[in-house]
């Protein structure tokens, strides 16, 4: 029918331009990246090559930062997953104001710049900031610093990363049914066994999609490890710009990126399994 | 790039358009890079004086902060050059690499103290280090900043700074080399303490040649765990400065301008005082380069001679305590007195690729310790 296929064609206009953006600015950058680092440096025998990892890999510095960085993104993400559930379910089964208001002041955070968002936490964090003199006036004369090293990233990343786990994991929540909460209750089942036997289980997809979506904003992150990270070890984002911009070392830079991309797409492909099966209608 | 000039053409064809009459006022378009504290010795010190000397001039100032947007100008020159036009850019404050890459496609003025008669009075050795495509109106160096409420003497040598470091753990620190010259220059001091410097300023690059840095790297390394909070770096030349505003540190490598405008402002307790130490840490001149195809260069000539007269010097003292172009005979007496003790010439900067590597082998073997 020509009316359906009007409507093909005028679909297809639609999402073109977000397909060339994809297809030029990322896909065909990525796979030119790859090609790079799979080609052998001057002088050396033709065809494919692992060189580049090698080498890359071989500095101490690089694996420590990967390592690093992983170490970094896991503990972030466990954090903000296990501050922004139960305030997401307090969101989802409270009325009244005062959830009303917290809905609002937990979105903050979407609307604060991260480089405000991270100047802020030094100015919070720092030696002679905020918390270490409430906790110098508490008594508490020794502890850690708080900034410049794994700790200000981490407590700087879930700050900023909170409001956005609240947002999907309360649109997941919103979406299971009263009635089946309702009828749980109503064979006795408390709140523990609730949550546990239905509220997690039905939650599941926008729980793997705010993992994964977590990892990777946290993985790639760049401005918050600058500002709040230390010296060394230092998150990839960091890592590879140096190489870049400072160490004229493009091809390590861009070997790092297929390393991080690597790694990324390990959880992106988690992903796309979650969103999949919920489309199938698995769950 | 391609892209970008062939942009840059068709701009530049509506950039030029009528003859400027003889009465009328000649346009200047200046481009400058810097920041905020350079901005304002151009709009509120450079300018007016010198528009009010000569009204013959207008002036468009153009501000690149951080040197953005330097591609941009760069490709405009290039553009014009091959189209055979004038380019609506008469004078440009950039880093060495833009003028490096655009002597060989003829883009610069080669200066002579015919063209700038006040060009005489500049030291010609930093004259001879850009081969005349710039002139070399600003300068500044990296020197040892200390609180003297706590600091009694100062160091007068890299070595006794190393020795007042580690007998005072805590109270010292440089930036991360890869944020601020500042860092560079403790970075570099402590390589050039075992090696001669000249062999990495000039233009010659080997990596084999530096095997020579290890006693360096070790030096370093050695220091960290009497730095400012066991071996912390902050980002910056700035967040030095901070730390030794909150009388975290004592003593730390700031750079000249920045250390005394500070001061100055009252943003450092008044017991500060700076000092440089022998050898001198590394430090560089700023300088203004002129576009060959630039469309008035009568007046552009007629500027450049006026920035190196003293009224000119003494604003680059005064408004960003830096050091002037010209020689420091010329500068009024008072002036030489405030810089005493920093001006002292400086170590040169080693080459950019070198830099690269001094800022990645810093990372590697210094702040993570391998």
């Amino acid at each position: 029918m020509t009316g359906s296929r009007r409507e093909g064609a005028l679909g297809l206009l639609l999402v073109l331009p977000p397909l060339l953006v994809l297809v030029f600015l990322i896909i065909l950058p990525a796979i030119t990246a790859v090609v790079d680092t799979l080609t052998p440096p001057a002088g050396a025998a033709p065809g494919p090559t692992l060189a580049h990892y090698s080498q890359v890999l071989a500095t101490r510095v690089v694996r420590s930062d990967i390592g690093f960085s992983i170490v970094v993104t896991v503990i972030s993400v466990a954090a903000v997953f296990c501050l922004s559930y139960p305030l997401a379910l307090y969101l989802r089964f409270n009325q009244g104001r005062l959830p009303g208001l917290l809905a609002i002041l937990f979105t903050i955070p979407l609307f604060v710049p991260v480089v405000i968002a991270s100047f802020a936490m030094i100015t919070f964090l720092v030696n002679h900031g905020l918390v270490s003199t409430i906790l110098y006036r508490l008594g508490v004369q020794r502890f850690p610093p708080l900034m410049y090293n794994a700790t200000g990233i981490v407590l700087t990343e879930v700050w900023a990363s909170l409001p956005f786990a609240v947002l999907i994991l309360g649109a997941g929540l919103q979406a299971i049914d009263d009635a089946l909460i309702d009828s749980a209750r109503d064979v006795g089942a408390g709140r523990l066994r609730t949550f546990v036997s239905i509220i997690l289980p039905l939650n599941t997809t926008p729980t793997m999609i705010t993992l994964t979506l977590l990892f990777i904003s946290i993985f790639g992150s760049f401005t918050i490890p600058y500002l709040v990270g230390g010296n060394a070890p230092q998150m990839l984002g960091v890592t590879m710009t140096n190489y870049l911009t400072q160490y004229f070392r493009r091809e390590d830079a861009v070997t790092m990126a297929v390393i991080a991309f690597a790694i990324a797409s390990v959880v992106g492909a988690v992903y796309v399994i979650s969103v999949s099966r919920r489309e199938r209608g698995v769950l | 790039m391609a892209a970008g000039i062939a942009l840059a053409v068709f701009l530049a064809g509506f950039g030029n358009t009528g003859q400027v009459g003889a009465q009328q006022p000649v346009t200047l378009n200046l481009y400058i890079n810097g920041d905020t504290n350079i901005f304002d010795l151009w709009q509120k010190g450079f300018i007016p004086a010198f528009t009010k000397r000569y009204p013959k001039y207008k002036i468009n100032f153009v501000g690149l902060l951080h040197g953005n947007g330097g591609d941009g100008v760069y490709d405009k020159i290039l553009a014009a050059k091959r189209a055979g036009r004038t380019v609506d850019v008469d004078l440009w404050e950039t880093e060495p690499g833009f003028v490096d890459q655009g002597i060989p496609q003829n883009l610069w003025l080669k200066l002579n103290s015919t063209l700038v008669p006040n060009l005489a009075k500049v030291p010609v050795s930093t004259l001879e280090a850009v081969d005349y495509y710039g002139m070399p109106y600003r300068g500044s160096s990296v020197v040892i900043g200390y609180n003297s409420q706590y600091v009694k003497t100062a160091p007068k040598t890299f070595d006794d700074l190393v020795a007042w470091i580690k007998a005072n753990p805590g109270k010292f620190t440089y930036c991360d080399p890869n944020t601020g010259g500042s860092g560079q220059a403790f970075a570099t001091a402590a390589l050039y303490r075992f090696v001669d410097p000249a062999k990495y300023a000039g233009k010659a690059y080997d990596p084999k040649e530096e095997a020579a840095w290890e006693p360096g790297w070790k030096l370093m390394k050695d220091l960290q765990p009497a730095m400012y909070n066991n071996g912390f770096h902050p980002n910056g030349n700035v967040a030095v400065l901070q730390l030794l505003a909150q009388q975290n540190i004592w003593m730390a490598a700031v750079w000249s301008d920045m250390g005394l405008d500070f001061y100055t402002r009252g943003q450092l307790p008044k017991t500060m005082r700076f000092t440089q130490i022998t050898p001198p840490l590394i430090g560089d001149d700023s300088r203004v380069t002129i576009p060959a195809g630039g469309a008035h260069l009568e007046g552009t000539l007629t500027l450049l001679n006026w920035l190196l007269t003293p009224e000119a010097q003494t604003m680059v003292t005064d408004m960003v305590a830096g050091y002037p172009g010209i020689d420091w005979k010329y500068m009024p007496a008072s002036v030489r007195e405030k810089f005493k003790d920093v001006a002292k010439g400086y170590s040169p900067y080693p080459n950019p690729k070198y830099l690269a590597d001094i800022k990645r082998l810093w990372h590697e073997k210094v702040a993570a310790g391998q």
